[in-house]
């Protein structure tokens, strides 16, 4: 029996081939993902301990409040206490910044990679090591790392302008070093710029003050007993902390960012593994019910019922098996080529070794066999009713489910998990809770509406089929009839279409309706007229511009008030919760942007001890204008701060805001996130060619500081309009992209049940042809059939990313998304979309059903 | 196709000359067709009679233009086929050739009538629908001219199968044991439907069969043994063709 099996499926190579396609995209997409992150967790976990340095102990100010470059500089005095401890070799002060100090090149353009920060630091000769010249020790000198001054074409001995956190500065550069190991440098893309350290300090904006001093400890000394003699130096006010302490640091926060990474990856290989589900599954429906006439026979000539059963499932185990170990080969090359993928859309991943863990193969075991068999499970319980009459009937069909329970089970199943999506959009409160019932409940529908989806295939793709049967005569009606004929199949697969294209579809609403808000917000609250933005910002808050630029734009005549804003996340702690600030010029943002305040006001408050809040939080703490609420800071500070005024559109300022007074007082960072400015004299109400002129002279006062400064764009409403369209835009594109891999995956799946519906059909095809159909019409009648299923899978799959997607935008808070908007153009072009991935899909089963000999066909048996 | 040899009788539908079909080569070769000369008459049905083997359906698809031959030629009217591209066989065999198998002659998605007209419709031009009425009700089918295979007997089914093979009014129709899977009674009424063909609308059939009472109802019976024609019968009745199989058996 098994022997059976085995030579079945050596005789069967394309059916094998088809069956395991699908089996080993699954395998090689969670491989590659998992491979490619294990890779990166390697290379970083290095690069954490490079970027430690060669100290033993850092002594810096110790925070529990916002982000690591919130953390607040000391005074510089206190390193002479340190000097003096007993079993101190060398005190290395320093100074950083982080995404506000931008080398400009040659061309007048800003050093700023998408993605990987730019740092500025005072010089550590323990981590810095010179590649070319000298390092910096002078001021007005600067050095560079390797990697930077060779993809910008900087060279040693020229001076370049240099944006730092409140201004710009010419530097000469001196050096280009290697950052973390002298004979290699270690590279994220990250672009540095290293100045002497008073210079530092001054150009980075920490008079008198270092960020961290760096300490190696004496030769044979205990660290921990150094270590605490250093902190009895310094006080409570700072804390000292072991290399292995920043190692662990950095370690966490490479961690964080590559399990980010990780997920997002994952998620989208499980989508294709959930698709491919629904591909071997409904393979495995056709096989079997291929060799009824076979396993007939068998059951005659006495095999039991669980004989054949069990021969289905070891072929679905042989099959398994072997697409684990290609999908394996696979996944390490995939991982290869997303790391190059990645880099190419502006990442720059660092290389290092493949790392295939065990963990890696229990994975790609568990999903390659897993899969497989519970995907033989329906066919193979089928198999077990094969009557021995089967052998000899002509007309042999698998019994199917019965209707009713069809209809029973699928409808539980759809209601359960839309009762689940339900719960996981408004009812769970943490982000898990969220993810795993909108997952699980998106999973059930998912199989409940393909389990329906067979009691209404027939109608449906008979309705879709009717204009094609108009068109194309016989042919269309062949195709209608084909498309129509085995409801189940052509249900499972246009499954995995619908999959595909309800993810898509829901990202389109999403997408949609985010733009919406986001235009619409900006139509309604923006009274500014011109906005200062960094040129490569994207949607990164941490990186900012420097001050200098908005005090050198409020000077030009043509403008006649300019508002600064700042942003830090998860900075100030009120009522013992970290929330998300804004800051912005008290007297002036009223003029600029309108938030909907109902009560109270911005232009005449004290702007040192204020604050404004959206209705939501006001309400939860039940405050309101004229009471006071004590927030605290990354520097560890308290202030007691007035609420001045409540608004109800969290979209522009999110739930918090302050005036700069507050933010200077408190956050070492200076640089604007965002800029916005008034044009003298402007106004809507004045005539079209009057607004126009003034724009115009508005541009071209404004177009100088914009080319002095290449950190910075500056536009007008319109421009800004647009650029900020374009730029969610193209977001959503990435985001397109890779959903679109599952439409790829359900691409073979519908090339898949067409070439082996085209092999159980050889006689009918034969007899097609004998009687006359060419074969461009057998073509025509084939890819009219996969366009039929492929649009079935399509509307299906829209009509469930439709009502996905609205309740997504129901369920994400209003600061982000409160207009519902369905794309319906897009969602015709989908529909296109899926038709001509029909097409495509049908282009080898057709040409091979084409090739068939006409003599051969009809004997088929 | 503009060379072709002149036809040996004008009257033909169809004829071969020195038909050869060689499967195989070497030791396993298999002389399915050794040099056969044959022509089937406008207006005339014909029987072919032979042992399981002699080559009675490597001849009819041949002649059909479903098979090639290894040497000799094939005309259907005054076209000969060996000369003919995959394309204008197919579209030869749509308009100008009817075929009836033992089995599975109808494509189980369509109904009946669709069966029926289906060569009509892939060609792109309507039935004949005055003709196609006729043979339909000749045939006895129509209530059930909407029906899909499944719904249909055997009987029915192949009544459908040589309906279609008429409705193109095609210059011959080869039937390869087109009774073979059916009871005694329904394959008379089959046959009597083709004797009717032939005598009211002056259709050409070429029958492949083994029963004497099948090959009765034909005008003429050649018999094959090892690919080639050995013998002919007029007129047959049921006897006289079982002493001709008794005599050819010895
Ligand atoms: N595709 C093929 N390959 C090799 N040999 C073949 C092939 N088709 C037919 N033959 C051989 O050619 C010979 C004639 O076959 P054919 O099918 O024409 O016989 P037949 O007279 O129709 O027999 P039956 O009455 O059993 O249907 C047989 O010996 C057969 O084995
Ligand atoms: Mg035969």
């Amino acid at each position: 029996m098994l022997r059976l099996t085995i030579k079945n499926l050596l005789d069967k190579k394309i059916r094998f081939a088809l069956t395991t396609l699908a089996v080993i995209v699954s395998v090689a997409s969670v491989v590659g993902v998992f491979v490619l992150t294990d890779s990166l967790r390697a290379s970083f976990s290095g690069l954490a301990g490079d970027i430690a340095g060669g100290s033993d102990l850092t002594v810096r100010v110790a925070q529990d409040l916002g982000q690591e470059f919130d953390r607040p500089p000391f005074d510089e005095a206190f390193a002479d206490g340190i000097d003096v401890v007993d079993g101190v070799d060398d005190v290395i002060p320093g100074v950083f910044s982080f995404n506000d100090t931008v080398i400009i090149d040659d061309d007048g353009e800003a050093i700023r990679p998408q993605g990987p920060p730019t740092l500025g630091f005072s010089w550590d000769p323990t981590t810095f090591f010179i590649a070319a010249g000298d390092a910096p020790d002078a001021l007005g000198e600067f050095a560079t790392d390797v990697s930077t001054a060779a993809d910008n074409g900087l060279i040693i001995g020229q001076t370049y302008a240099i944006d730092g956190p409140t201004r710009q500065e010419d530097f000469r550069l001196v050096g280009t070093f290697r950052f973390g190991s002298p004979d290699e440098h270690t590279s994220l893309g990250q672009t540095m710029a290293a100045f002497e350290l008073e210079q530092a300090q001054d150009f980075l904006n920490r008079p008198g003050q270092y960020d961290a001093i760096a300490v190696v400890v004496e030769q044979g000394e205990d660290v921990a007993t150094v270590q605490a003699a250093i902190q009895a130096a310094v006080g409570q006010e700072l804390e000292v902390v072991t290399s292995e302490v920043i190692e662990d640091e950095n370690a966490e926060g490479f961690d964080e960012f590559i399990s980010i990474f990780n997920n997002i990856l994952l998620a989208f290989a499980f989508i294709i593994v959930f698709v491919s589900t629904f591909i071997i599954n409904n393979t495995f429906q056709i096989v079997v019910s291929q060799r009824i006439r076979e396993l007939g026979l068998l059951r005659a000539i006495g095999a039991t019922g669980n004989q054949v059963a069990r021969s289905v499932y070891f072929e679905a185990l042989l099959v398994g098996l072997f697409s684990t170990v290609v999908g394996i080969l696979f996944g390490l090359l995939l991982g290869q080529g997303l790391r190059g993928a990645l880099n190419s859309l502006g990442f720059s991943l660092p290389a290092g070794p493949i790392e295939l863990q065990t963990r890696t193969i229990v994975w790609a075991a568990a999903i390659g066999v897993g899969v497989t068999m519970l995907s033989a499970i329906v066919p193979a319980r089928r198999s077990r009713t094969i009557s021995p009459i089967a052998a000899i009937q002509n007309d042999q069909r698998l019994a199917g489910a019965s209707l009713t329970r069809r209809l029973w089970v699928g409808g539980v199943m759809t209601l359960i998990g839309g009762a689940l999506l339900v719960v996981g959009l408004f009812v769970a409160s943490t982000t898990t809770n969220v993810l795993t019932n909108v997952a699980i409940g998106a999973v059930l529908i998912f199989i409940g509406v393909n389990t329906l989806s067979p009691s209404f295939a027939r109608p449906v793709a008979t309705a879709l089929g009717a204009p094609i049967a108009r068109l194309f005569g016989t042919t269309g009606e062949i195709a209608r009839g084909n498309a129509a004929r085995s409801p189940r199949r052509t249900a499972s697969t246009a499954g995995a279409l619908m999959i595909g294209l309800a993810l898509v579809g829901m990202a389109g609403v999403v997408g949609s309706s985010l733009t919406k808000t986001f235009l619409n917000t900006l139509d309604n609250a923006v009274e500014a007229d011109y906005f200062v933005q960094s040129s490569s910002g994207g949607f990164d808050p941490s990186v900012t511009f420097a001050e200098e630029i908005a005090t050198e734009i409020d000077s030009l005549p043509e403008f006649d008030s300019v508002v600064r804003y700042r942003f830090a996340q998860s900075s100030m702690r009120i009522g013992g919760v970290d929330k998300d600030v804004f800051a912005a010029d008290f007297d002036l943002v009223e003029r600029h942007l309108d938030a909907d305040i109902i009560t109270g006001g911005l232009t005449d408050a004290d702007p040192r001890g204020s604050i404004a809040l959206h209705q939501d939080p006001a309400e939860d703490l039940g405050v309101g204008v004229g009471d006071t609420l004590t927030a605290t800071f990354p520097d560890g500070e308290t202030d007691e701060l007035t609420v001045v005024a409540v608004f109800t559109d969290s979209s522009i300022f999110g739930n918090w805001l302050v005036d700069n007074d507050v933010w200077e007082a408190h956050f070492v960072r200076t640089g604007l996130a965002f800029a916005s400015a008034t044009v003298t004299g402007f106004s809507d109400d004045l005539p079209q060619a009057e607004q126009d002129a003034l724009l115009e002279q508005a541009a071209a006062a404004i177009a100088p500081v914009a080319e002095q400064f290449p950190t910075i764009v500056a536009e007008s409403r319109v421009e800004f309009r647009q650029s900020q369209q374009d730029q969610l835009n193209s977001f959503l594109a990435v985001i397109f992209v890779l959903l679109a891999l599952s439409l790829v995956i359900a691409l073979i799946g519908i090339a898949n049940t067409l070439a082996l519906s085209v092999f159980e059909r050889t006689r009918e095809i034969g007899l097609l042809r004998a009687v006359g159909m060419t074969r461009r019409q057998l073509r025509r009648a084939i890819r009219w059939e996969a366009v039929i299923i492929a649009v079935f899978g399509a509307i299906l799959g829209l009509i469930l990313g439709v009502i996905f997607g609205v309740a997504a935008v129901i369920a994400i808070p209003d600061t982000f998304i409160s207009i519902v908007s369905v794309p319906y153009g897009q969602l015709v072009v989908y529909v296109l979309i899926a038709a001509i991935a029909g097409i495509l899909a049908a282009i080898l089963p057709a040409r091979r059903a084409a090739r068939l000999n006409v003599l051969d066909a009809i004997s088929h048996e | 196709m503009t060379d072709a040899p002149p036809p040996a009788s004008a009257a033909a539908a169809a004829r071969a000359e020195g038909a050869t079909k060689i499967y195989g080569s070497g030791d396993t070769e298999v002389r399915a067709l050794d040099g056969v000369d044959v022509s089937f008459n406008l207006g005339e049905f014909t029987a072919i009679m032979g042992p399981s083997g002699s080559g009675k359906s490597t001849l009819m698809h041949c002649m059909a233009g479903l098979d090639t031959l290894t040497s000799g030629e094939v005309y259907i009217g005054a076209t000969p086929l060996s000369v003919q591209s995959e394309k204008d066989l197919t579209l030869l065999r749509r308009d100008n050739v009817g075929f009836v198998f033992q089995a599975f002659n109808l494509i189980p998605t369509l109904t009946a009538m669709e069966n029926i007209t289906l060569p009509a419709d892939l060609a792109g031009r309507p039935a004949d629908a005055e003709w196609v009425d006729k043979v339909i009700s000749t045939v006895g089918l129509t209530n059930r001219i909407t029906h899909r295979p499944n719904e249909l007997s055997g009987g029915q089914q192949q009544r459908v199968a040589v309906s279609r093979a008429l409705a193109s009014q095609p210059e011959i129709i080869f039937a390869d044991e087109p009774t073979g899977n059916l009871d005694s009674t329904t394959g008379g009424e089959i046959l009597a439907f083709m004797r009717s063909a032939v005598d009211e609308y002056g259709q050409t059939i070429a029958m492949v069969t083994h029963d004497p009472t099948a090959a009765s109802y034909a005008d003429r019976v050649i018999f094959l043994v090892d690919g080639k024609i050995v013998d002919e019968l007029s007129d047959p009745t049921p006897d006289t063709v079982l002493d001709m199989m008794k005599s050819l058996g010895d």
